[in-house]
């Protein structure tokens, strides 16, 4: 049996992670109150005049709310798929090459781009697929004419996903490697004993055993639906492909950043933070249920 | 982007300064503007201070340190001397000697970053004693009643010099006060209207005319991209880039460097500010006929690659202007200070501005700068009379401490609050007095030193730069070795001022320079939508009549009830 007493260093080493949520996202709580008021930073936000829901009022009558609630879902449902899959595909052909120093070059080489940050990489994606960039001149050669591609509204959401994708499954991949060396090798002998050829071992094996690693990423990642990538659009998209790439994040940055539209941008805020406790309550949810994961 | 677009525009224009300047340790473009050290009249106190009318020495040091705690915008490739910084270089620490004024940084931000900065503090009411904000934030700060009221210390402590500037700058001082109170320091702009600044030696080459019309303007991109003047891939027009907008607005006059307002102006539209229809009531520029004429030329001319087929997107116009890709751009006089990596990469780029492109009956159009810096205090700063003070010293002739202590130009990259002060003549002034003494029209002793000292360091130096035909500013003909520093501000005085100040413009005002009430709520949105949709008719992605709808829309989401608003202006 155990004692109360010793879970207490295990509380001890929750102490500054509580600690942070409590200054920096239960603390601030009390800006959602500038969605509903004139704010005027003079008077600072107790002070300033209750309007009600006009915000929000307001916020439902421009068409934009919806466009950019629409894109964000999906841009990050898009990320979530590809930054699932490709991963995992990239994990089960990389373990089935035997040479191992390939398999480390590769990893090393294919995870580097993470530790990069939107700035540079946007600035590396623009160049590359710019009107005279590398990217145009191969297109060219089989005939085709040069396009902007970041500035197309139908390509922007998919070369957003893309570059993302990209640079992220590298390192994505990492968790899956982890789980495919805990897979006992005794089980690849047995089949390959009674005559399974490779490709049935990965189907029958391989694959099995790393789903519920695969179904538990995903379900997390629910929770970031309505998180499509801030640094990555900014760096990114112009006004000419707002009506695909504009997401909430980028639309509250320019409305209470740039033009201190303070009620509106925290009204939009907070309804993108309501659907996203809406949505983690579900992933909760499906990760107990498909994953037998709990959180807590 | 925008914002340190405009901060280079200032910065430039700050070469303009009153006060004199002989950039000696900086790189072209930064614009060392600043304040005389070689002045013989270190006395000059005493003149000063007799409009003060009671006892009050507007220069007096005080007895014990006055902190003035200030945001700053900071250039990340301003080179300080030695292990100077922003905060404590040679300026700041004189002014510590001298007055006992010590500068404190609240916080530091880069250029392009400062107006958000500045935004973050006024919404959360964590305010610096002084900074330098814009209009819309200005206003926004006297709304929340943020701001000290500085009309008594203004009386008090500001000196004849500093009076008579604002005096020369009809309705400066008006601007900035409300109900009655004085709530900021503004900068003296100089206006600026965009010119065309074309590749004259590749136009010699091809021997083609200088441009009047839009269509010689077309003809000669035309040309330059038919015959590869700057290799495969030449680009007509360079303008915008990412971040950037199409034209300048009343709320953000990015001073027209590198973006398409020319083009609109030829057409007599004024997208981006306030205008009057032919009834005198009130309308937004970009919602006229006039624009939607000029946005579908621009449209036009991207389909047959005329105009940069990256617009928008791409990363650094300038680059493309450095690198000789393009023979021509739009920007205003100041711009040649701009083109000094060009002229290193290609000694024979000769840029040369022209008034053009004019309108359908021959005139110059240009909408009036309306953007600005001001000093702003904090309500609850105990010493607003310091603030004061520091301008006062900016303005003026320095104290015979300055010489041993600085010693140097500085820029405003040391002097805390920087603002551009001068008369309201400045450039003109500056232009033909620099030609006439080199000419030997008026002698250097002549300059009037004291009101234009930036002029009579142009005027003396200007012998070491210019070559014979002195009437004549094409690059063969100036001496780019003998006096490097002063090579820039010469060469965009006369090749790029000149052609400014002997240009008749015909300006036209925005009726509104601020938000209203309605637009702080809704600009955001139609701001946007406008964006877009222009940006997208040019570049061919939504078709021409999409403007009429955008027109509509535009009238619906609030901009009838703003235009409402702005006819009540005024």
């Amino acid at each position: 049996m155990l004692n109360r007493s010793s879970y207490k260093h295990y509380f001890i080493m929750l102490l500054p992670g509580l600690v942070w949520l409590f200054f920096f996202n239960l603390l601030p709580m009390y800006g959602i109150l500038m969605s509903f008021k004139d704010f005027n930073p003079g008077l600072g936000i107790f002070k300033s005049e209750w309007i009600g829901f006009a915000n929000f009022e307001y916020m439902f009558q421009i068409d934009d709310s919806k466009r950019v609630f629409r894109n964000t879902i999906f841009i990050a449902v898009l990320k979530m798929i590809g930054n699932l899959i490709v991963p995992l595909v990239f994990a089960l052909m990389l373990n089935e090459v035997k040479n191992r120093l390939f398999t480390r070059t590769v990893q090393t080489i294919v995870y580097l781009p993470h530790f990069l940050s939107w700035v540079i990489v946007a600035g590396i994606m623009l160049d590359i697929f710019s009107y005279n960039g590398p990217i145009n001149q191969l297109l060219m050669n089989f005939g085709s004419e040069p396009m902007l591609f970041f500035a197309n509204e139908k390509l922007f959401p998919w070369m957003v996903v893309l570059s993302d994708v990209w640079k992220e499954f590298g390192f994505a991949a990492i968790i899956f490697f982890a789980a495919l060396t805990s897979i006992n090798p005794e089980m690849y002998e047995a089949a390959a004993i009674d005559g399974a050829s490779q490709f049935k071992r990965l189907l029958s094996i391989t694959l099995p055993s790393v789903l519920p690693v695969a179904i538990l990423l995903g379900t997390l990642s629910l929770g970031n639906i309505l998180n499509a990538g801030f640094d990555q659009i900014f760096n990114l998209y112009n006004p000419a492909v707002y009506s695909t790439g504009d997401i909430i994040d980028t639309w509250v940055y320019r409305a209470g950043l740039l033009d201190m539209q303070y009620g509106l941008a925290t009204a939009v805020g907070l309804l993108k933070s309501v659907v996203g406790l809406i949505l983690i309550s579900i992933s909760y949810t499906l990760a107990y249920r498909f994953a037998n994961y709990r959180i807590f | 982007m925008k914002r340190s677009f405009k901060i280079l525009a200032v910065s430039l224009i700050a070469a303009m300064s009153v006060t004199a300047c002989s950039n000696n340790n900086t790189s072209t473009n930064a614009g060392n503007s600043s304040n005389s050290s070689n002045s013989g009249n270190s006395q000059n106190t005493t003149v000063d201070q007799a409009d003060a009318g009671s006892a009050i020495d507007p220069f007096a040091k005080y007895d014990e340190p006055v902190v003035v705690s200030i945001g700053r915008s900071i250039d990340p490739n301003y080179k300080y001397e030695g292990d100077d910084t922003a905060e404590d270089n040679v300026y700041t620490r004189w002014l510590k000697d001298a007055y006992n004024i010590e500068v404190k940084h609240e916080w530091e931000s880069s250029t392009s970053d400062y107006g958000q900065k500045v935004s973050l503090a006024i919404g959360s009411n964590d305010l610096p004693d002084a900074m330098l904000v814009d209009e819309t934030q200005l206003r926004q700060m006297v709304k929340a009643d943020q701001l000290a009221d500085l009309t008594e210390v203004y009386e008090k402590y500001g000196t004849d010099r500093l009076k008579q500037i604002y005096e020369s700058n009809e309705g400066l001082l008006e601007g900035v006060t409300f109900d009655g109170k004085l709530y900021a320091l503004p900068e003296t702009t100089l206006p600026s209207a965009p010119l065309t600044w074309i590749r004259k030696d590749w136009l010699d080459k091809l021997g083609l005319e200088e441009p009047k019309s839009l269509e010689d303007i077309e003809k000669i991109a035309k040309a330059f991209i038919d015959n590869k003047m700057g290799g495969d891939n030449t680009i007509g027009i360079v303008g915008t880039q990412q971040g950037g907008s199409l034209y300048s607005t009343f709320l953000s006059s990015s001073d027209h460097f590198l973006n398409f307002s020319p083009v609109f102006f030829a057409m007599d539209a004024y997208p981006g500010i306030w205008v009057e229809d032919e009834n005198g009531n009130a309308q937004y520029g970009s919602t006229t006929e006039e624009t939607k004429a000029a946005v579908s030329i621009l449209r036009d001319w991207y389909a047959e690659g005329i105009i940069d087929k990256e617009i928008a997107i791409r990363k650094s116009s300038q680059e493309v202007i450095s690198s000789g890709q393009t023979g021509i751009f739009f920007g205003p006089w100041w711009s040649a200070y701009n083109l000094t990596d060009s002229i290193k990469n290609d000694p024979e780029a000769n840029w040369r501005p022209y008034a053009a492109p004019l309108n359908a009956a021959g005139e110059f159009n240009s909408n009036q700068a309306t953007g600005s810096n001001f000093i702003v205090v904090k309500k609850s700063y105990e010493h607003p009379e310091a603030i004061i003070k520091m301008l006062n010293i900016h303005v003026n002739e320095k104290e015979e401490s300055y010489k041993t202590a600085v010693g140097k130009e500085m820029t405003s990259q040391e002097i805390p609050l920087f603002l551009i002060m001068g008369h309201g003549d400045q450039l003109d002034y500056a232009v033909n007095t620099t030609q006439k003494v080199l000419t030997g029209e008026m002698s250097l002793e002549e300059v009037d030193k004291l009101n234009y000292g930036f002029t009579y360091e142009l005027a003396s130096h200007v012998k070491n730069v210019k070559l014979e035909p002195f009437d004549n500013y094409d690059i063969q003909y100036w001496d780019q070795e003998t006096d490097k520093d002063f090579f820039t501000h010469i060469y965009a005085h006369l090749n790029g001022g000149s052609t400014f100040v002997n240009t008749k413009v015909n300006w036209t005002k925005s009726l509104a320079t601020a938000q209203t009430k309605t637009m702080q709520s809704k600009w955001s949105n139609l701001k946007k939508l406008e964006d877009e949709v222009l940006l997208k008719i040019i570049m061919g992605t939504a078709p021409i009549e999409e403007f009429d709808s955008f027109v509509e829309k535009w009238k619906q989401q609030g901009g009838n009830e703003i235009t409402e608003e702005v006819n009540a202006l005024k």
